[in-house]
């Protein structure tokens, strides 16, 4: 019993084309959209792949796009990284077979199901989505396109988590009952309409591009923290969805639950509760938890319970649970997860945080933050996918997007 | 509520302040919203007023601002009512896509015909946009305006017309469509196959799969981008069910990577013993480079069918890499069988291919694994022992302890080894007693796994395992006596610190050294294990080794760095307790560096200053003493009074060398006066 991760890779690198010298057709033909702060750590893991050519950047800031385009020309040793504003130009490019998506979350989903139309598998960084309907609809799309989805949720591909999590799943602590998730603070946070400011010029700062699906607002500096941007739709955003797409999602594959979302959320008192169909609690609370560092997480059953973080230690209930951890990578990095999605790229095998896994995850954040929204219990049917009986709650699963944009 | 930047609901904290009169009108209808939505039982009533309070904005002059968030809001309060107020916004360009989001939320045929309505009126990226939403309602009625659309001149409007047509699905929309698709131009024809596929995929989805068929195979044998080509390609598959193997095998052998890789994705899809037959005789034929693809798609599909081919690369496979793969294959085939199979792989003469196979024997879930591994190494094959001990440590197979236990014994020393590794991960006091006798026993091949193995219990089994390691301490053998020191210590608590601190007076220097080594770095729980810290300093006062002395001070002084519960004055005091000690510049560095990390957790007081004002004294540590009291005079806003602090600063004006430690003491001192 130990870790997915703790074991080595079983796929030899040979077989994905990956040993020595990499052949052209073994090559990931890459580029990227939204290059930020977040998207330049997951360029330069994805730089550090032997089979990665990364050849154009699309950013509506020029400062960003420049940065970036100089970062992969040094490291490539040429001047072949093409630029682009608009990222359907990028997308149109036949010769690139995969996109790093890092823009803020106002754009992920519809960059993403622009990018799998456009026929490039996809890194999508998190929040993926802003809403429950783009949930379902990214998860349609890929599977619809054929395309590899890969959610920037890294911790799926941490050896301290994945252990945690084997030990939930495959009964070592007795049936669960209860999994805890870290939200970051369970505040809605908006993105609002600004005093407008003069704006500028569109070479510098594409602010049409900036709002893409967004509804229309004048520019506003204060408004181009693409990170806070729109997070949850610019209406129950904030950072259930922003930690949540990670600790939530853990604790969705710690039940098994990858196809599912609980059925019933309820604010309770600074903490929300939501339960599962299997009748498994999951807890969404910011304080109570061991120093284990950010994006803790910790499984229940009626025999033991684990907890892990960011530091990469794991506490549980008894050491002998803790026999064959495995190696300890703390600081949450990124590499392992990118290395699955190349390797998934090549396979075409589900990803760890594939689209299915990722719209669920969301979903179970979404409809925490309805219920957070509305201050009080919803039922959530996750077939069909709507409220029960609660027409207000299932008007919030969706929302229309600017034109020209749709997914 | 919608639309404040920055703003939290009433589950959080308000914002303190608001930068105009717009916006502090925006928080007040916003915290309307609020209580309107808290309030979800309201009578239809009340809701309807509220709804009515948001139309008459709409219908007011108020600014965009105002009419934007207001349509958010109609988005959940609104009803038929509102669409009227909403409709004319589909017009404006800045208040558009607002008024969708409330149009595409509120139910009925009202809003569905005001977008119909408005596809008549409006053009370029507006017109765009009322298609879209007019998709997301699937709106059959507007089958005829979205087909007008496919021939628009604007090619955007055009393509959104095509994709709405796909999302409102049937067989209209499906007709519209396939006639659009021959005859329009490049830049649309791209967008009406989407639609085909969308209306396609519906018709799978309700089992019309023949209407499905077509619509696919049209759309493959058009003139289109390769993604387009691809995904008809994926759904022609699936809709011709077990028909739909022969396009399948042909992708599958495609030379074009990308069809290949349409192949793996839908081998995974299509369902059907059919299928799975046909893969598997793929298998046999496929160039071996695609082997190992074909074999993870292969084991993704959960047929037990597959499972003779699986087990066959796993022991005769052509290539070491096709056996690893297939070795992973079998260990995600989920099959009740794969035990066996992959034990075989185990013993394997290859060693990638054993590697491979104990991984992933590892990780094959569930307790009837444990169980049938247990019964297997009690009654199995003998040569498989050696794997199944392993298997039962990383496991942690507890009921296999006594077994593992008894094979410590075994004269085959790859089944000892495997057992005392395993007695390592799941063993407790009774099996370090056991170990602590065995290592009178050892010969030198098997000592360093038993004290490796003593190690780890000793460590897991924390202070309750320490008693059973005292004998060693009595051993006649120093090298026994210095196991027993690490051991001791790697188990910790009373008994522990004990053992190691008795060893000071142990008849051997080298063990001696050892036990002051492992004193002045107790590798425990600083500093819970605070009792060392009390025996470190005794020895720093009374030890005749001035490398003891230095290894004391220096243990204690790390002791004093990671207690986070001290406050800085008690770290002081305990410091000067020991100054007459810190002869060295290494350890009266140290110290210094403690007391000025110290403040960062509480705000130092008198005695703070003085022993920092103390290292002052020595030239060499000067500098860094009145910048640590530039930093404590910062933090010591509650603890000194303002004449103290200004004292202190002066002391550094006067006495720092530094000028940029002398001009932040006097910005400081600026401040303060």
């Amino acid at each position: 019993m130990s870790a997915l991760l703790a074991a080595p890779q079983i796929v030899p690198a040979a077989v994905l084309g990956r040993d020595g010298a990499v052949a052209p057709s073994e090559r990931i033909v890459m580029g990227g959209i939204g290059i930020g702060h977040r998207g330049t750590y997951d360029l330069g893991c994805f730089l550090a792949e032997p089979d990665v050519q990364f050849i154009a950047v699309c950013d509506i800031k020029e400062a960003r796009r420049h940065a970036v385009r100089q970062m992969a020309n040094n490291h490539y040793g040429n001047q072949d990284c093409a630029t682009y504003r608009d990222l359907r130009e990028l997308l149109a490019r036949s010769d690139i077979d995969a996109v790093l998506i890092a823009t803020g979350p106002n754009w992920h989903a519809t960059a993403a199901c622009l990018a799998a139309n456009a026929g490039k598998d996809m890194y999508c960084e998190k929040p993926c989505t802003k809403n429950i309907a783009q949930s379902l609809e990214l998860a349609a799309t890929m599977r619809r396109t054929g395309r590899v989805f890969q959610a920037g949720t890294q911790r799926r591909s941490l050896p301290n988590f994945a252990f945690a999590i084997d030990l939930a799943r495959y009964g070592k602590l007795g049936k669960l009952t209860t999994l805890y998730a870290h939200p970051g603070g369970l505040g809605t946070v908006m993105s609002g309409w600004e005093p407008p400011e003069p704006e500028p010029p569109k070479d510098k700062v594409d602010w049409n591009t900036y709002l893409g699906p967004a509804a229309w607002r004048p520019y506003n500096s204060k408004l181009l923290d693409g990170f806070n941007f729109e997070k949850g739709g610019g209406l129950t955003g904030g950072g259930c969805l922003e930690w949540g797409s990670h600790c939530v999602d853990l604790c969705q594959w710690a039940n098994d639950a990858d196809a599912t979302a609980p059925v019933e959320y309820e604010p309770v008192g600074d903490q929300l509760h939501a339960r599962y169909g299997n009748g498994v609690k999951l807890v969404l609370r910011n304080d109570g938890w061991l120093p284990l560092g950010s994006c803790p997480v910790r499984f229940e059953g009626e025999t033991g319970w684990v907890e892990t973080g960011d530091d990469a230690d794991i506490v549980a209930s008894s050491p002998a649970l803790l026999v064959g951890r495995g190696a300890k990578i703390s600081g949450y990095p990124a590499n392992l997860h990118i290395r699955n999605f190349l390797d998934c790229v090549k396979t075409r095998a589900k990803t760890r945080a594939n689209a299915d896994a990722a719209c669920e995850a969301h979903i179970a954040c979404h409809a925490s933050n309805i219920a957070l929204f509305l201050n009080r219990k919803v039922q959530y049917d996750p077939v069909k996918n709507e409220f029960i009986g609660d027409d207000q709650a299932n008007r919030l699963r969706a929302e229309a997007l600017r034109e020209p944009w749709r997914i | 509520m919608f639309m404040m930047n920055q703003f939290q609901n009433s589950r959080s904290r308000t914002p303190a302040l608001f930068g105009s009169g717009f916006l502090l009108s925006l928080w007040l209808v916003l915290c309307a919203g609020v209580a309107a939505a808290n309030a979800a039982g309201d009578p239809p009533a009340a809701v309807h007023e509220k709804e009515q309070q948001l139309i008459a904005i709409l219908r007011s002059d108020a600014a965009p601002a105002e009419k934007a968030i207001t349509c958010k809001r109609l988005a959940i309060y609104g009803s038929a009512d509102a669409v009227p107020a909403l409709a004319p916004l589909l017009a404006d360009a800045h208040l558009a896509s607002w008024a969708r989001i409330a149009l595409e939320a509120i139910p009925g045929p009202e809003a569905e015909a005001a977008l119909r309505q408005a596809a008549g009126q409006v053009h370029g990226e507006l017109l765009v946009g009322v298609l879209n939403s007019i998709a997301v309602k699937r709106d059959r009625q507007a089958i005829p305006v979205l087909s007008a659309n496919l021939a628009a001149p604007d090619s955007e409007v055009a393509c959104a017309a095509a994709v709405a047509l796909g999302r409102v699905g049937g067989s209209s929309a499906a007709k519209a469509l396939t006639r659009a698709l021959p005859k329009s131009p490049a830049e649309v024809r791209s967008a009406i196959a989407q639609g085909c596929t969308l209306c396609a995929e519906q018709f799978l989805s309700a089992g019309e799969y023949g209407t499905a068929r077509k619509l696919y195979d049209m759309v493959r044998s058009a003139d289109l981008p390769q993604q387009r080509l691809l995904e008809a390609t994926r759904g022609a598959i699936l809709a011709r069910r077990a028909a739909g193997v022969p396009l399948l095998l042909e992708q599958l052998r495609s030379p074009n990577k990308a069809f290949f890789n349409v192949g793996l994705s839908t081998a995974r899809e299509l369902p059907g013993p059919e299928a799975t037959k046909a893969l598997v005789a793929e298998l046999g034929r496929c160039e071996a480079s695609r082997q190992p693809r074909l074999l993870l798609a292969l084991a993704d599909r959960k047929d037990p069918a597959v499972w003779p081919a699986l087990v066959e690369v796993v022991q005769h496979g052509t290539t070491k890499d096709v056996r690893v793969v297939a070795v992973e294959a079998v260990e995600r085939s989920g099959n009740r069988d794969s035990l066996p199979v992959l034990l075989g792989a185990a013993l394997d003469a290859d060693p990638a291919i054993a590697k491979a196979a104990l991984a992933s024997l590892t990780r094959l879930p569930g307790n009837e694994v444990n169980a049938e591994m247990l019964a297997r190494l009690q009654t199995g094959d003998p040569r498989e022992r050696p794997v199944l001990l392993k298997l039962a440590g990383l496991r942690h197979i507890d009921a296999a302890l006594p077994v593992a236990a008894d094979a410590m014994n075994s004269a085959e020393p790859a089944t000892r080894a495997a057992a005392i590794q395993a007695v390592s991960s799941m063993g407790g006091a009774p099996e370090l007693r056991r170990l602590v006798q065995m290592l009178g026993s050892s010969g030198a091949g098997q000592r360093a796994e038993v004290e490796s193995a003593l190690l780890d219990i000793s460590g897991r089994q924390g202070a309750a395992g320490a008693p059973e390691l005292l004998p060693l301490m009595k051993s006649n053998d120093p090298a026994m006596r210095v196991l027993g020191i690490h051991a001791l210590a790697a188990a910790g608590g009373p008994d522990g610190l004990a053992g190691v601190t008795g060893a000071l007076n142990d008849p051997e220097e080298s063990v001696q050294d050892e036990a002051a080594r492992t004193l002045a770095a107790w590798p425990n729980t600083w500093p819970e294990d605070s009792a060392a810290a009390e025996q470190l300093l005794q020895m720093a006062h009374s030890t005749q080794k001035p490398s003891y002395q230095v290894l004391a001070v220096r243990g204690y002084l790390q002791f004093l760095q990671g207690d986070t519960h001290m406050s800085s004055d008690q770290k002081a005091e305990k410091i000067s307790t020991v100054m007459p000690l810190l002869q060295r510049p290494e350890e009266k560095s140290l110290a210094l560096t403690i007391l000025a990390q110290a403040v960062s957790h509480q705000p130092p007081g008198k005695p703070w200053f003085e022993s920092v004002s103390s290292f002052s004294q020595d030239s060499a540590l000067a500098e860094d003493a009145w910048a640590a009291m530039l930093e404590g005079v910062s933090k010591a806003k509650d603890s000194l009074s303002q004449d103290e602090r200004r004292k202190a600063l002066q002391l550094v004006v006067e006495k720092s060398t530094s000028e940029a430690t002398r001009k932040k003491a006097e910005a400081a001192l600026g401040k303060l006066q």
